[in-house]
């Protein structure tokens, strides 16, 4: 689903940012990124999304290279791609239901599609009954369900999360992860940056660690360590 | 068609939802046009007063007090059949004439009005010629000074080139001042837009994040700088007309400066201009806007 042959991101006149890394994520799996802040967990994903563009090495996304693709067929790409972040990035004019309703709206879904789709994700998150409220009005935990919604609705092959947990304590960021984790059964492969050992630690999933942008680890069912 | 209609809902919402951001843009856009409009008008104004001016100015071709008749008449009809001269108005001063002319002429000297005498008196050609142009004219009036019978052609040619020196001046002066107008004004409404943009930086990240094309982004960005930079054209227009209207019913009031009625536009080049400053008033918007939301496109 996800290839990185011999990728390289060097920032203009810094020293680089992911080095000579190489990994190959199949259909379905759960991947963890994990490594100390800066080791360029979230530069992969932006990799992924094709936020970046590598400085060497070729990234295949969904049987495709996407070195090449013009930035016409990006927006195509990302279709294919739900992001959650750290920040949630949830607009905060916009309901819970507009916030995800606004995913397929900017993809031109017909309006029936969405007014069936939006309340069955929102069911499948558990905000059932918060479909009229403002992300201000909602906890952290349920924002990051709403961002998980809108990343989701499309039903994506891939979904990236950046430090879903990261501002989130514990009890909450368990229930976030088993949202992940039932969202990752549906057969979506999932890949999330994460230094939060308790997580990785417990879920026991496939573990990629990077140190200043290199791959030093590749375990299935690994901890964080 | 759902596309069509998510981007005019999204327009409404943003220009609502911004709203003072909204007038401030219809105020900016609505002031520079209405300047650079009066500017113009003004311009035109100025050219229509010197034509006036110019079209009015005459010159004499003075014959020597004992030209014969002979010389007079072959001058005459040398000027009648000349293209740049309008014969209709070309007129003949005898020595009665022009005696009757230099005693007003010279009321305040009488000694000078004694030594003319009636008989010392030149008879002229007062000719009106039919261009503006003052070289062509200088040209014809160059080609009497030399015919038998000749005591002097008399030409304001210095304040005829003068005056056209000083028009072309003021006219570039006022042309500047509309042109700068104009850049500002586009300066302004790209910066007003780019300040709602970056307001609304994280719905474009979003949107870019979600996986919507450039264009679609784009659009309702557009749409909205077509409503904002017509609406302000239109508020422009409405001031340049007050303008004029104001200016010339002061004119109308102060009827006896009649050469400033030449600077009042007719209602159709009010109406022409009116015309061009809502096409320029759309472009800036819609283009302005196109490019200003180009630079969060590029993620």
């Amino acid at each position: 689903m996800i290839r990185l042959d011999n990728v390289s991101k060097v920032y203009k006149g810094q020293i680089a940012a992911i080095r000579d890394a190489t990994a190959d994520i199949a259909k379905g799996e759960f991947v963890f990124l994990v490594g100390p802040s800066g080791s360029g967990k979230s530069t992969v994903l932006r990799l992924i999304n094709k936020e970046e563009q590598p400085t060497a090495g070729e990234i295949w996304v969904a049987g495709k290279m996407t070195n090449n693709l013009s930035p016409w067929r990006v927006p195509y790409l990302r279709r294919n791609i739900g992001s959650v972040f750290q920040d949630f990035k949830l607009l905060t004019n916009k309901t819970v239901q507009e916030n995800v309703a606004f995913a397929l709206e900017v993809i031109g879904r017909p309006r029936h599609v969405i007014r069936t789709q939006v309340p069955a994700i929102l069911e499948l998150v558990g905000l059932a009954g918060k479909h009229e409220r403002f992300p201000h009005e909602l906890s952290g935990g349920e924002q990051q369900r709403v961002s998980i919604a809108r990343a989701f609705v499309n039903r994506p092959l891939i979904l990236l999360a950046d430090e879903p947990t990261g501002n989130l304590d514990p009890a909450t960021s368990d229930g976030i992860m088993r949202l992940l984790d039932r969202i990752n059964r549906t057969g979506t492969t999932v890949v999330m940056a994460s230094h939060d050992q308790g997580i990785v630690n417990s879920m026991r999933r496939r573990v990629i660690e990077l140190d200043r942008g290199t791959i030093v680890r590749d375990q299935s069912r690994g901890v964080y360590q | 068609m759902s596309k069509v209609l998510y981007a005019l809902r999204e327009t409404a919402a943003n220009l609502r939802r911004n709203l003072t951001l909204t007038i401030a843009t219809f105020v900016t856009v609505a002031v520079a046009l209405t300047l650079s409009g009066a500017a113009l008008l003004m311009r035109n104004g100025v050219n229509d007063i010197t034509a006036r001016w110019r079209g009015g100015v005459e010159f004499i071709v003075m014959m020597k007090p004992d030209a014969t008749k002979e010389q007079i008449d072959a001058v005459g009809n040398d000027l009648k059949a000349n293209p740049i001269v309008d014969a209709n108005k070309l007129r003949f001063f005898d020595k009665a004439q022009s005696f009757e002319e230099a005693k007003i002429i010279l009321a305040d000297t009488p000694t000078l009005i004694d030594a003319l005498g009636l008989e010392g008196s030149p008879t002229q050609w007062k000719v009106v010629p039919t261009t503006p142009d003052p070289d062509v004219i200088r040209g014809v009036a160059d080609q009497f000074q030399n015919r038998p019978g000749v005591l002097e052609v008399i030409f304001p040619a210095k304040y005829l080139q003068r005056l056209k020196q000083l028009t072309g001046l003021l006219q570039g002066m006022i042309l500047g001042a509309a042109i700068t107008l104009l850049v500002v004004s586009a300066l302004l409404i790209l910066n007003t837009i780019r300040l709602a943009m970056f307001a609304r930086r994280r719905e474009i990240e979003v949107q870019k994040l979600v996986g919507a094309t450039n264009w679609f982004i784009r659009v309702p960005f557009m749409l909205e700088g077509l409503v904002q930079g017509f609406v302000g054209a239109l508020l422009a227009f409405g001031g340049v007309w007050g303008l004029n209207r104001l200016f010339s019913t002061r004119v109308a009031k102060a009827n006896e400066v009649d050469v400033l009625s030449a600077a009042v536009a007719s209602s159709g080049e009010v109406r022409g201009l009116g015309i061009l400053l809502l096409v320029i008033g759309v472009v800036i918007g819609t283009v302005g806007s196109g490019l200003a939301v180009s630079r969060f496109l590029d993620v």
